[in-house]
């Protein structure tokens, strides 16, 4: 919208088109953070190697829709257990080792980890890029003025399922409680007699699941390689400080956020400032709400 | 009798041997350095140029290899700027080689230079197209592509001469819009396209948009902005990702423009864009080296025939018509070959006035180059004649310069989304 001319049609469709995609590209965000948050928030582990998970969960929507033919829209049902696994699998054998250990140790493991994945995709896929291409894809919705993707919508609002459904596991279920309680203080826990390890083991498996559903849900949006993840991992951490370690609800405000600064950025002075905007904000949040916008304040040491 | 029947039989062996070896010309290996990005964002092009090398490399040994030894390679991995710099260092230390060459990337090839340059070995850049690279005042850096300076100047000539008479509109009447992400490769293209076009005073409607190609999500809110300032033609240098991206959501925003023009191997140049959007992708125009329709006879005789080997050779080995990535290699190092065969020594003074004193006209190697280096180790932009290629139908053919080609530019102007057909 150019300010000097008056409101009129052309102007409003615009900011309508502005909203539109930051909201959309805000359920994407939220969809990567949500897992990333869990795991921040319950386990106080930084995982580095999130972003290589996405990936992995694009690429299995790529295989599958390449070689089976499945719609990744199906791919996510399967998706889900497959990653809970998987996850399992990593935290047996990576994180259950590193958890109680300094957090320099935490991250040079999981930056570690971040690279080996990497690589072991490029070794067995090759550095290509691929796209996945099913019919959602490539059909633009219309509506009074704006354009989007269905792949888009069905990814934000699978967002936001799966944002309610982590907050209300969280809050009304025993684990959920349990969890919590581990957060909040891991000794009295332990006092309490909650088995921590099997806690954190939940978590992690349930933070690479929703990762990896992400992965399936953006696979036909974005170019799938071996980086792919590195896209948007670093802005999964903005998301995730500003909406509070830990905090579902934050996660997906601090996704919309994250998503209109860039829009909004990017529209009135140029794309190359989208992360000098958001980076600003990051920063901003540390040093005034270190806990992040809508986290309990002290939050970010608990469990420390 | 059998102590002397045994010496003769020994001796014949020695001179069949010998006559075989000076027949084919091979007695040992030399041994050149190769950099290229096998890891990272950039591993799939970097293991394209590999591949390209690879293949010339094979076709120069079954002529005899170089200075009558066998070509060989030790080839190092160069993700980013700090591991080209510390691995080229690492080959001329460890490996003791005189020549490097790569690196597909203009992110890399300044730092893996500068390191070859303190140890005065020969640096020998057959892709990267970053201007900086022979302004410093090196004297051990040569380049057999031309620079960005020279894309932007091909497309801006490619967007008046052809397009322009074909759209019906005088330069002047002609509106464009720069996109471009922000890499030395897409600054340089972009900023000598911007030059050039306001030059001859095309319609520049906007400030160049630039992105950054690893971090860009959404490029609707660049989409939204040009649409509403209408232009003609978009010049878009593309790194990966970004391409397909900005294809598809120019296609959901229904953004109309006359044509798209982009340079160089990587972005809608790159084989990716066409396996990402088939025949959606239609239209699209990318400078490159030749594609298919590309004339042989065209050619001079003896570029005829190599470049026809080259391209049985890529056909054969992966099963396509050689990618940019490819013939930038393959072309690069074909003239190492010839340089070496003049010089007969890798010795910079002697290699360097080899290369000055080569001088072959347009058609007489791969990619129907030819050869004439400047002061500064550049090979002109005349002699390293360039082609603009179009997605039709999910393949990147040869359309322009016309006498090159058996093909013929379509979708001028390109139309609406669906009518591509």
């Amino acid at each position: 919208m150019d300010p000097a001319r008056p409101l009129g049609r052309p102007q409003i469709d615009v900011v309508a088109q502005l909203g539109v995609s930051t909201i959309l590209l805000g359920g994407i965000y939220a969809l990567i953070a949500v897992g990333l948050t869990l795991i921040f928030g319950i386990m106080r582990v930084v995982n580095f190697a999130h972003g290589e998970f996405l990936m992995l969960g694009m690429y299995l929507a790529f295989w599958a829709y390449t070689l089976l033919a499945l719609d990744p829209w199906f791919v996510l049902f399967v998706s889900i257990p497959l990653f809970f696994g998987l996850g399992l699998v990593t935290y047996v054998l990576i994180m259950r080792g590193i958890i109680h250990a300094s957090h320099n140790v935490q991250i040079f493991t999981t930056v570690g980890l971040s690279i080996a994945l990497q690589n072991l995709a490029l070794v067995l896929w090759s550095g290509d890029f691929h796209t996945v291409r099913p019919w959602h894809a490539g059909a633009p919705i219309r509506v009074a003025g704006t354009a989007f993707n269905l792949s888009q919508v069905v990814a934000f609002f699978i967002a936001i399922a799966l944002t309610v459904a982590l907050f209300a596991f969280m809050r009304w279920t025993h684990t959920g409680r349990v969890m919590r309680a581990t957060a909040q203080d891991r000794d009295a826990a332990i006092l309490m007699g909650i088995d921590t390890d099997r806690v954190y083991r939940i978590t992690f498996a349930l933070g690479i699941a929703a990762v990896g559903a992400a992965g399936v849900l953006v696979s036909p949006l974005y170019a799938i390689y071996p980086q792919a993840g590195l896209q948007f991992v670093l802005l999964s951490y903005v998301v995730v400080v500003l909406g509070g370690l830990g905090d579902m609800v934050g996660a997906l405000i601090g996704s919309l956020i994250v998503a209109a600064v860039e829009v909004a950025g990017s529209y009135w002075f140029g794309t190359a400032w989208k992360e000098i905007f958001y980076f600003l904000l990051f920063i901003a949040v540390l040093v005034f709400r270190p806990a992040g916008l809508f986290g309990q304040r002290g939050a970010e040491t608990l469990g420390a | 009798m059998l102590r002397r029947l045994s010496v003769a039989v020994t001796v014949a062996v020695m001179v069949a041997t010998t006559g075989w070896l000076v027949a084919h010309g091979q007695t040992g290996e030399y041994k050149i350095g190769v950099l290229e990005p096998l890891t990272g964002p950039l591993a799939g092009e970097g293991k394209r140029h590999l591949e390209g090398y690879e293949i010339v490399r094979d076709m120069i040994n079954a002529r005899g290899g170089v200075m009558g030894k066998k070509l060989v390679f030790a080839v190092a991995d160069a993700p980013d700027p700090t591991a080209a710099a510390s691995e080229a260092n690492r080959l001329i230390t460890r490996e003791s080689v005189k020549i490097i060459t790569g690196t597909f990337s203009s992110r890399l090839c300044g730092a893996a230079s500068e390191a070859a340059a303190r140890h005065n070995v020969i640096y020998w850049e057959t892709s990267c197209v970053d201007p900086r690279f022979n302004k410093r005042g090196l004297k051990n850096v040569f380049r057999t592509e031309i620079d960005a300076t020279g894309f932007g100047w091909y497309n801006i000539e490619f967007i008046v001469k052809h397009l322009a008479p074909r759209f019906n509109l005088k330069p002047n009447q002609l509106k464009i819009a720069f996109i471009s992400e922000d890499s030395s490769y897409g600054q340089g293209v972009t900023e000598s396209a911007l030059a050039r076009a306001k030059e001859l005073g095309l319609q520049v409607v906007a400030p160049v948009e630039y992105y950054n190609f690893q971090t860009i999500n959404d490029m609707t809110p660049i989409i939204v902005k040009l649409k509403q300032l209408n232009p003609d033609v978009v010049h878009h240098i593309a790194y990966t990702n970004d391409a397909p991206l900005f294809w598809r959501q120019a296609r959901e925003q229904n953004f109309l423009f006359k044509a798209l023009v982009h340079a160089g191997a990587t972005g809608y140049g790159g084989s990716d864009f066409g396996k990402a959007t088939g025949k959606d992708g239609n239209g699209v125009f990318a400078l490159l080296e030749p594609g298919p329709g590309f004339r042989l006879e065209a050619l001079r005789p003896e570029g005829q025939k190599i470049e026809k080997e080259f391209r049985d050779a890529v056909q054969k080995r992966t099963g396509s018509y050689p990618f940019g990535a490819h013939q930038l290699a393959g072309g690069g190092l074909w003239l190492l070959k010839v340089v070496l065969d003049r010089a007969q020594s890798d010795d910079l003074d002697k290699f360097r006035s080899a290369v000055m004193s080569l001088d072959l006209p347009v058609g007489s190697m791969i990619n129907g180059w030819g050869v004439k280096f400047s002061e500064d180790g550049q090979n002109s932009n005349e002699r390293v004649q360039h082609y603009m290629l179009q997605w039709q139908n999910g393949q990147l053919v040869t359309v322009w310069p016309e006498e090159f080609t058996t093909n013929r530019a379509k979708w001028i102007p390109l139309g609406p989304w669906d009518a591509r057909k």
